[in-house]
């Protein structure tokens, strides 16, 4: 879907698109999942909610206090995935990896912590399915725009 | 309350946001004092609910939409403003609001009489052209991603310290915040005038309550000066980037008025 699109250097029409109006920003109110990526360094965090439904992302939603190219590919990858299955979630990953190669680490940076706050969403799902009383899943990414880890938390 | 508050950030959005849309200079002009005015009722408000031991937030139900003239952009404002007079409190305060919003609907029925006023809107097309200068493409990029973060970034800093401004007892913070939120209203409006001229004009997003509930002032400053370098750098970057005279003394002069956000937050901690 995305195959042809370039980053905000080249600013194509549908990049300018979703800065102008990125998609599926903002909360859910009864959200099957909730994960945070906070960058300690920053202070910035993106945080991610998923609604499953019958194994399909029927809704999903996301905020960050980030800058521009994390709120892009918020908006691409969360377009991306909704009413798909987390299988395809998955692949949307990759592919979304794909295609950031060729940005800067920086934004592979934006990148990771959007995926890993998708990442948590689902961790959240699946401890709560577990019976964990769990408000949110939270991933800290190690370091900031040089570091590409992370380290769990928990919420409760 | 809360739903009242949230209909006035709105409509402080939606008055902003037309002034930075409209050209006309005088309709500009006074539709952006008008934005003020809105901006002081949903303080006024947000003060109110707390005093009754209520509380607010920044969520918001809006779209900004891509209008293509003037009279279209105040017939939509028109009926926001009249849409949200019955949620006003029976109070002296919400007395004073709908007087005021009784003259700024006067002021906008005058427009509307007046078809000389209606011109095209521009602040839509996404063409990313400043009319009366020959930027280069990577010019345009640079300053467009920089709009975006920028405005973003003053949108949020009005409503964070807007959010503990109203909470705070100490009179010294209480006026630092006050000068910060004037600082960034300014800031944003020209950001905003500029992301028009562009074309490129669009509603910062949304906050999330992670970003303004602050628990922590002292590291909240920390983080904020560290903020505040680094939108210095990003002035300076611009600057350099921007080989437009007039542009790159704006610039700078944003850049100086960074340094003494810096030195305004201290006083802080």
């Amino acid at each position: 879907m995305y195959e042809d699109v370039e980053m905000p250097e080249g600013m194509n029409p549908e990049v300018l698109e979703h800065l102008m109006s990125p998609k599926n920003y903002g909360k859910l109110e009864n959200p099957s999942g909730v994960g945070v990526a906070l960058d300690e360094k920053t202070k910035e965090y993106v945080i991610f909610y998923i609604l499953l439904e019958q194994g399909l992302l029927k809704d999903v939603k996301f905020a960050t206090n980030g800058c521009q190219d994390t709120v892009v590919i918020g908006s691409m990858f969360s377009d991306m995935i909704i009413n798909n299955d987390l299988d395809y979630a998955s692949t949307a990953i990759t592919k979304m990896h794909t295609k950031l190669g060729q940005l800067s680490a920086q934004q592979q940076i934006c990148a990771d912590i959007v995926f890993s706050s998708f990442t948590a969403s689902i961790r959240n799902y699946e401890n709560k399915e577990s019976g964990a009383d769990e408000e949110l899943h939270l991933f800290k990414m190690k370091d900031s725009c040089e570091a590409t880890g992370q380290e769990e938390q928990t919420h409760e | 309350m809360s739903k009242t508050y949230q209909k006035k950030h709105e409509l402080w959005l939606g008055i902003s946001f037309a002034s930075f849309a409209i050209s006309d200079e005088e309709i500009k002009s006074r539709l952006y004092e008008f934005s003020l005015i809105a901006f002081r009722h949903m303080k006024w408000l947000g003060t109110d609910i707390l005093a009754e031991g209520g509380e607010f937030n920044y969520d918001r139900d809006m779209m900004l939409y891509k209008h293509e003239d003037v009279f279209q952009i105040i017939n939509a404002l028109v009926d926001e403003i009249n849409a949200i007079q019955a949620l006003y409190p029976q109070t002296i305060l919400g007395e004073r609001i709908k007087t005021d919003d009784a003259y700024l609907l006067e002021y906008l029925s005058q427009v509307l009489k007046d078809e000389d006023k209606n011109s095209k809107i521009t602040a839509f097309n996404m063409q990313r052209k400043w009319e009366d200068k020959n930027l280069p493409q990577d010019q345009i990029d640079a300053l467009t991603m920089f709009l975006f973060e920028e405005s973003y970034k003053e949108y949020e800093l009005i409503l964070v310290y807007n959010y503990m401004q109203a909470r705070t007892q100490n009179v010294k913070h209480f006026d630092v915040f006050q000068d910060l939120i004037d600082e960034s209203h300014f800031h944003l409006k020209s950001f905003g005038n500029m992301m028009a001229k562009l074309g490129i004009l669009a509603l910062p997003r949304e906050l999330h309550a992670m970003t303004y509930v602050v628990k922590d002032l002292k590291q909240f400053v920390v983080d904020g000066i560290a903020e505040e370098e680094a939108a210095k750098v990003m002035c300076k970057e611009l600057s350099d980037a921007i080989k437009d005279e007039e542009l790159s003394k704006f610039f700078d002069f944003i850049n100086f008025q960074e340094s003494y956000h810096i030195e305004l937050m201290k006083k802080l901690l």
